[in-house]
C-alpha cells in the first residue's frame, strides 16, 4: 500500500475569521483515529471552520497544524491540494459525468499516481464501503445513500491525514441515514487519521463521535465526550442536543434555584452560586388542576406545541419558565392536549439536577 | 356567473392569442415568402455558378475561422469572466457586450480605426507592410467582433452555473485549477460551449455590415455570401433567392444536428 502522507498525526487548530456577520474563533483537538463532532446550529460558522481547514478559505488568525506539519498560519498557507485532507459535503457532489470509480481514482490520479494503480485504490476503497458491484455506475444512477458512501471512497482514496465530513447524511432519507451512518461507523474505525465531522444531528455526533465540540455564534460552548454532555450540557443548544431542559439559574445551600430570566426550581441536589439546572422533560407531569401531594415544583403554565414522536409526545410549556415535557399519548387524549391550553406541569425535586456553570 | 367566467377566459384568451399569432406571422411569413417565390427548377443551376462557389468557400472558412477564435479566446475569458468577484468584471462585462448592440456598420467605422492604415494598430502594422482592412482577415474580424460577445455570454452564463464547491472538493483531491478546469469544469459545461458556438457561428454566417464596410466587397477575397446576394439583388433577383435559400439551408442544417446533440 502507497501511503501519500508522512506520518500518522493528530489535529491542532484555531480557525479564526470572519464570514458575513459572523466573527468565528473555533479551536479544535484531536488524536489520530479520533472523530471530532462539530456541533451548532445554522449560521454558527460550522461549514466556514470546515472550508478554513481545507484550506478553501484563507484564515485570517489562528494556525492549523496536523502532526509536525504547519499547514497553515497568518501569512503562510499551504493549498487545499499541499494538504493531505479529505472533503464530503453534504450532497455528496460527485463528478456528474464520471463513473463511480473514476471519482474515487480522481484523487490520486491529480495526486501524480499513475493510473493503473490509482484504479486499484479506487476500486479498494469502493469494496471497502461495500460498492464492488456499481464501480461502473454514473452518479445518477446511485442513490442518495450509495452516492455519499461513493463520496466517502473518494474523500478517503488519497490517505488524508485529515478527513472533513460536513453534515455527511443531512440529504439522505431516514432509512437511508441510518444504514449509511452504520456503514459510515465502520469504515471510520478502520480510519487512522483525524476527522472532524459537522453536524445538527444529535444521534450522528452521540454515535460517530468520541468527541464533542458545540459551536454557537462562532464560538466554542462546550467540549466533551458525549458521555460528558449528555450528563451535563453547558449551553441552551447543547441541552436541546441531549433533549434536556436546561437553565442557566442561581443556587443556594437549601435547594432553592432561582432561574435566570423568571421562574425557581427546588432541588434536592443543591449546588451553590451560578448554576446549570437539567430537568428530563420524562420527569414532568401534565394536570388539568393544580396538583397536591409531593411534587415540589408545580407552575400553572400554556401549551406552546405539541409534537409527536412514537408513543410519546413532546409539550412545549411557556409561562413563569419554559419547559418541555414528554408525556405518553395516553396522557395526550386524556388530558385533550391541545396549543393554546393552561395546564399545571410539576417535577419532583429528585428529578431536578445541578451543577456549577 | 358561469357564463361570465368562460366570456372572461375567452377575452384573456384573445388579449394573448392575437399579438402572439401576429407574431408567429411576422417570424414566419418572410420564411414562406422566401420558400414560395424560389424558383426551384432554377435553383441548382443558379447555386452551381463559380462565383457562388467561391463566396460560400469564403463565407465556410472564414465563420470556422471565427468559431475557432471564439473558442481559443473565448473559453479562457468566459471562465476568468465566471470567476472572478471583482467589482470591476461587471463593468467589463458590460463592456463586452457592446458589439452586441452595436449597429455593424459602426462596429466596421471603429474596426477600420483600430485596423485600417491610420489605425491606432493599422499604423504600426502597415510599417511592417501588413494591411488587414479588405482582406480575408479582415471578415474574419469583423465575424469574430461581432460574434465573440455572444460566445462568451453563452459560455459564461453555463460556467457560472457549475456549482463552485466541486471546485473545492476537486481542489482538496490535489487537482490544481487548470486540471479542475480540464477534467471537470470544461466536460461539464461541453453544452453551453456547444450552445455558444452555434450562436457565434449563425452571427458570422450572417454577417453584412461591419464585413462590407471593413473588408469591402471584393468576390474571392471578401465576399461571403451574403454580400453576394446584396450584390445580386441588383443584378438578378433570382440569383439572389437561390443563395438565400442556401444560406436558410446551412443555418438551419447545422442548428438542427446541434440540437439534437447539444441544445435542448
Amino acid at each position: 500500500m502507497t501511503s501519500t502522507r508522512s506520518t500518522l498525526t493528530g489535529l491542532d487548530a484555531r480557525v479564526r475569521l470572519r464570514r458575513g456577520a459572523i466573527d468565528i474563533d473555533v479551536s479544535l483537538r484531536a488524536g489520530a483515529g479520533e472523530v471530532v463532532a462539530v456541533l451548532g446550529p445554522n449560521g454558527s460558522g460550522k461549514t466556514t471552520t470546515v472550508l478554513a481547514l481545507a484550506g478553501v478559505l484563507p484564515l485570517e488568525g489562528g494556525h492549523v497544524r496536523v502532526g509536525d506539519e504547519l499547514w497553515e498560519e497568518v501569512g503562510r498557507r499551504r493549498t487545499p491540494q499541499e494538504r493531505h485532507v479529505g472533503l464530503m459535503l453534504a450532497d455528496s457532489l460527485l463528478f456528474p459525468h464520471l463513473r463511480a470509480v473514476d471519482n474515487v481514482a480522481y484523487g490520486p490520479r491529480s495526486r501524480g499516481l499513475p493510473k493503473g494503480e490509482s484504479r486499484t485504490r479506487a476500486l479498494d476503497e469502493l469494496d471497502r464501503v461495500g460498492l464492488s458491484a456499481l464501480v461502473h455506475a454514473r452518479p445518477r444512477e446511485l442513490s442518495s445513500g450509495q452516492a455519499a458512501r461513493v463520496a466517502l471512497a473518494r474523500a478517503l482514496a488519497t490517505r488524508p491525514s485529515l478527513l472533513l465530513l460536513d453534515e455527511p447524511l443531512a440529504a439522505l432519507d431516514p432509512d437511508t441515514r441510518a444504514r449509511t451512518r452504520s456503514d459510515l461507523a465502520a469504515r471510520l474505525t478502520a480510519y487512522d487519521g483525524v476527522t472532524v465531522l459537522v453536524t445538527h444531528d444529535p444521534l450522528d455526533a452521540l454515535t460517530l463521535a468520541d468527541r464533542l465540540v458545540f459551536v454557537e455564534d462562532g464560538r466554542v460552548t462546550q467540549t466533551g465526550t458525549p458521555a460528558d454532555v449528555l450528563r451535563e450540557p453547558r449551553s441552551a443548544y447543547a441541552g436541546t442536543v441531549v433533549g434536556l431542559n436546561l437553565y442557566a439559574a442561581h443556587g443556594d445551600s437549601h435547594g432553592h434555584v432561582a432561574i435566570e430570566g423568571g421562574g425557581v426550581l427546588v432541588t434536592t441536589d443543591p449546588t451553590e452560586g451560578r448554576v446549570w439546572a437539567t430537568v428530563p422533560p420524562g420527569a414532568v407531569s401534565l394536570h388539568r388542576h393544580e396538583p397536591e401531594g409531593s411534587a415540589r415544583n408545580a407552575w400553572p403554565l400554556r401549551i406552546t406545541d405539541v409534537t409527536l414522536q412514537g408513543q410519546s409526545a413532546r409539550v412545549g410549556l411557556a409561562g413563569e419558565l419554559t419547559l418541555t415535557a414528554e408525556v405518553t399519548l395516553e396522557s395526550v387524549s386524556a388530558l385533550a392536549l391541545h396549543v393554546g391550553q393552561a395546564v399545571w406541569a410539576s417535577v419532583k425535586a429528585t428529578e431536578v439536577r445541578t451543577y456549577p456553570r | 356567473m358561469v357564463g361570465g367566467g368562460t366570456g372572461r377566459r375567452v377575452g384573456g384568451r384573445l388579449v394573448l392569442g392575437v399579438p402572439a399569432l401576429l407574431a408567429v406571422l411576422l417570424l414566419v411569413l418572410p420564411l414562406l415568402a422566401l420558400l414560395l417565390r424560389t424558383d426551384w427548377s432554377r435553383l441548382l443551376a443558379d447555386l452551381a455558378t463559380p462565383t457562388v462557389w467561391t463566396a460560400l468557400r469564403l463565407s465556410l472558412t472564414t465563420t470556422s475561422c471565427t468559431a475557432a477564435l471564439c473558442l481559443l479566446l473565448g473559453t479562457p475569458l468566459a471562465w476568468l469572466l465566471a470567476r472572478s468577484d471583482h467589482p470591476g468584471t461587471r463593468w467589463l462585462r458590460a463592456l463586452l457586450t457592446v458589439p452586441l448592440v452595436l449597429p455593424p456598420v459602426v462596429g466596421g467605422v471603429a474596426l477600420l480605426l483600430t485596423w485600417g492604415r491610420n489605425g491606432i494598430l493599422g499604423g504600426a502594422l502597415s510599417a511592417f507592410g501588413i494591411q488587414i482592412p479588405f482582406t480575408t482577415v479582415a471578415v474574419v474580424l469583423a465575424e469574430t467582433f461581432v460574434s465573440l460577445p455572444f460566445y462568451v455570454l453563452a459560455v459564461e452564463g453555463a460556467m457560472r452555473g457549475l456549482d463552485p464547491r466541486l471546485e473545492a472538493v476537486a481542489r482538496t483531491l490535489g487537482a490544481s485549477e487548470l486540471r479542475y478546469l480540464r477534467t471537470v469544469g470544461l466536460p461539464l459545461v461541453l453544452p453551453g460551449i456547444a450552445s455558444g458556438l452555434a450562436l457565434a457561428w449563425a452571427r458570422a454566417l450572417g454577417e453584412f455590415g461591419a464585413t462590407i464596410t471593413f473588408a469591402g466587397n471584393f468576390p474571392g477575397r471578401t465576399q461571403t455570401l451574403p454580400l453576394l446576394v446584396y450584390v445580386e439583388l441588383e443584378r438578378d433577383p433570382q440569383v439572389a433567392t437561390s443563395i438565400s435559400i442556401l444560406l436558410l439551408a446551412i443555418s438551419v442544417v447545422v442548428l438542427g444536428a446541434l440540437r439534437g446533440r447539444w441544445l435542448r
